[in-house]
């Protein structure tokens, strides 16, 4: 044991103190497994019969995860939902331990996974601030000494000496964030809370946590808030099943996840439910070259084709259209009336095709297509096919985002280079290849 | 305490950065983990100290009377117990109610902590899904709860006490104290295992009214241990067998020692039992209870801590 061998203190080690020669957070070859029971035995009987063949399925909610974090960084995790981000925090967190690999924190953990935790109606809020301080981790002076930033943060003074009970839900978080945010910690874990309270307690929790963050210290959000990710974090590690598919700087993180990712949504459920009057039989896309399309470039020209067919007498009918990206978000909706056009008269059993033009004006990323029949005031729904089609569009150099916007750069003033064979776009699929390839 | 990093002694390093200082092996491993988790639980008190003002204060909470209510059972108890026992049914000790209850109050201590704790854990599922903290102050904050009930309602009831028994009760408080304080180790071993076995085992809460029923009576507080030494039939040997083994036998007995003084046989028919002022306990007796109470806290805590590692996928 030499003199200038570094040494970790208990505190260290037990998670109350900082040691700057290791990194923030390490996480290596981690896996974490939950066992879904498929039928949990009730009765007595039942139980004894099956008391050693309980039938489960291992799921592993994380696999084989490894990153390590700096002091300092601000790193967001995203995935869609089930990629295990949330049982990566309780892991940070310490509420769960890994089935295998290991975690290792550096410094005072505090989390944001749930804001309030603990809170007992029948307390005071007083009474509330000290035992949710407790609960995570601060000593009785520490909470002396921030007790009034606390109240004058959440802005419960006047209600301090009431029960909890008697809050509105809003106050109660507001209190619980309050509280949360004043543990200073080392490390800070957040998950999704971005979204709790009115705006204006919204920002003064973003300043909060850029306050932190420019403090200097870790990191840690999870969100499905791309925009608040982008504007909070320096890196993003991206989740997709438990595993890690790219791990670097948030710009390239967000913009993977919202072309690979986000847009891949449930699994088709292309049927109708309940017709009346007018059945769609069938919707097909079609590209330019009037081949059904599933794949295309940006920008490029689509017709939906959609067959009806009526079931009883319609004098008119109105079709309607949606697309909409995987993750919900609306894009564009068209219905035939809104263009004075409108199918019939149709006698039962009559069919009609309807084509729908347009342009997708769109960028990489998965994207779908929902149709209707609506009466011609649009009023009333006679049949829905929510996910008639999919497409996707490819990557392709130019523009990241949503929307092809077609913009073109010019240096209009001052000297202007080339850097490049154009080709280089601001997509990391290349590199998400590569490392597939090497995993 | 120190531990070394990478690069010192028989520690190796290993991929990935790991801090490899975090898992050395043998007696160091077991001295390392022991440390951390006093740490932790030294960084905890505020929690407890909060978790136990929670309980008091909900309990006692909206009732002017508050605290006077949680006397009413034991006071209620002894009323009926005297009545049956001294009036019906005869059990020959002097001074009934303070003897019934100078052990009753002990027995309630280690059933309330129990009954508290094993619905802790449960209980308290989304905290445990969502924040981190040492799980094992949930059923400790139950058991110091009860304590502190314990440690007023024996103020409340000491003038009685010193009144029946003279002022031997207050010049051995010692006794008593000691009694308490070995019965609380014990008591949180047990309400420790309780609330970690439940997690996994929920029948144990259905289980736990039979299983605090049968131990009431296996338990030295409505007779006095002397008289089933003394009076019971020989095919029922083993029966004192059980009771003289019965851990809580000797906590309430130790516990009785100091409150009511002690109970011997006497061999005689008509007045079979005899009963002294408070006394200081003996070695034997002291050794025997620090024993169980040191055999229950660490097996009570090893399972619990076992168990809780998982807690946050059982609840």
């Amino acid at each position: 044991m030499s003199a200038d061998t570094p040494r970790r203190s208990l505190g260290q080690l037990a998670g109350a103190a900082l040691d700057p020669t290791q990194p923030a957070i390490v996480v290596d070859q981690v896996t974490e497994t939950f066992r879904l029971y498929h039928e949990r035995p009730s009765g007595l009987k039942e139980r004894l019969y099956r008391m050693r063949r309980a039938s489960y399925t291992d799921f592993n909610a994380l696999e084989d995860v490894s990153f390590t974090v700096q002091h300092g960084e601000s790193v967001a995790v995203i995935g869609p939902n089930g990629s295990g981000k949330s049982t990566l925090l309780k892991l940070l967190a310490r509420i769960l331990p890994p089935d295998d690999g290991t975690v290792l924190t550096n410094g005072r953990v505090a989390s944001l996974l749930e804001l309030g935790a603990g809170f007992h109606g029948d307390l005071t809020g007083r009474e509330n601030i000290r035992l949710n301080g407790a609960i995570l981790g601060l000593s009785g002076a520490e909470i002396a000494e921030r007790f009034d930033e606390i109240v004058d943060f959440a802005g419960v003074g006047h209600l301090l000496d009431t029960a909890v009970r008697t809050y509105s839900s809003g106050l109660e978080v507001r209190l619980g964030f309050a509280v949360a945010v004043m543990v200073d910690p080392d490390i800070l874990l957040v998950d999704e809370v971005l979204a709790v309270g009115d705006a204006e307690f919204q920002e003064r929790s973003l300043e909060r946590m850029r306050a932190f963050r420019d403090e200097g210290k870790t990191f840690l959000l999870v969100s499905h808030d791309l925009d608040a990710v982008r504007d909070m974090c320096d890196r993003a590690i991206v989740l997709d099943r438990g595993r890690v598919v790219f791990d670097g700087p948030v710009t390239e993180g967000v913009e993977l996840y919202r072309q690979r990712v986000a847009t891949r949504s449930a699994p088709r459920v292309d049927r109708q439910r309940g017709a009346r009057q007018v059945a769609i039989d069938e919707v097909v896309l079609v590209g330019a070259d009037g081949r059904a399309a599933t794949e295309v470039p940006p920008s490029a020209n689509l017709a939906a084709r959609i067959r009806l067919r009526a079931l009883t007498h319609v004098e008119v009918c109105s079709v309607g259209m949606v697309i909409s990206r995987g993750d919900g978000t609306h894009l564009y909706e068209l219905h035939t009336t809104w263009q004075g056009v409108g199918v019939g008269p149709l006698e039962p059993g009559q069919e009609a095709t309807v084509e729908v033009r347009f342009t997708a004006h769109l960028l990489a990323g998965h994207y779908a297509l929902a149709c209707s029949v609506t009466d011609a005031s649009g009023r009333e729904t006679w049949a829905v096919v929510v996910d008639a089609a999919r497409f996707a569009v490819q990557p392709a150099p130019g523009g990241a985002g949503l929307v092809d916007l077609s913009a073109t750069a010019v240096v209009t003033d001052g000297p202007a280079r080339r850097t490049g064979d154009g080709l280089v776009g601001p997509i990391p699929l290349s590199r998400l290849q590569r490392r597939q390839a090497r995993g | 305490m120190v531990v070394e990093a990478p690069g010192g002694g028989e520690v190796t390093s290993q991929p990935g950065g790991i801090d490899a200082a975090l898992v050395p092996s043998g007696p160091r491993r077991i001295a390392l983990a022991v440390s951390i988790k006093l740490v932790e639980l030294w960084r905890a008190r505020e929690l407890l100290v909060q978790l136990v003002r929670k309980e008091l204060k909900v309990r006692y909470r909206n009732s002017a009377l508050g605290f006077l209510w949680s006397m009413l059972t034991p006071v209620l108890m002894t009323a009926v117990f005297s009545v049956v026992f001294t009036q019906i049914v005869r059990i020959p000790v002097d001074d009934f109610p303070a003897f019934f209850i100078s052990g009753y109050l002990v027995w309630q201590f280690l059933q309330n902590s129990c009954q508290g704790a094993i619905h802790s854990i449960v209980g308290n599922g989304e905290l445990i899904k969502k924040v981190y903290f040492p799980r094992e102050v949930l059923p400790l904050s139950h058991v110091f709860a009860q304590l502190i009930h314990l440690l007023l309602a024996l103020l409340v009831l000491s003038p009685y006490l010193v009144y029946t028994r003279g002022l031997d009760v207050l010049v051995h408080l010692p006794t008593t104290l000691l009694a308490i304080a070995l019965l609380t180790v014990f008591v949180s071993g047990i309400a420790m295992w309780f609330a970690g076995v439940n997690v996994i085992f929920r029948d144990l809460q259905e289980l736990f009214v039979v299983i605090f029923q049968v131990w009431f009576y296996a338990t030295p507080v409505i007779y006095p241990l002397a008289l089933v030494t003394a009076q019971i039939d020989e095919r029922f040997a083993w029966v004192a067998t059980v009771i003289a083994i019965n851990p809580a036998t000797v906590f309430v007995e130790l516990a009785r020692l100091g409150l009511y003084g002690s109970v011997s046989a006497t061999g005689d028919v008509v007045a079979p039992l005899t009963d002294g002022p408070p006394a200081w306990p003996n070695l034997v007796a002291t050794g025997v209870a620090t024993g169980w109470a040191l055999l229950a806290f660490v097996l009570g805590y090893l399972v619990f801590l076992r168990r809780s590692r998982t807690f946050a996928k059982e609840v």
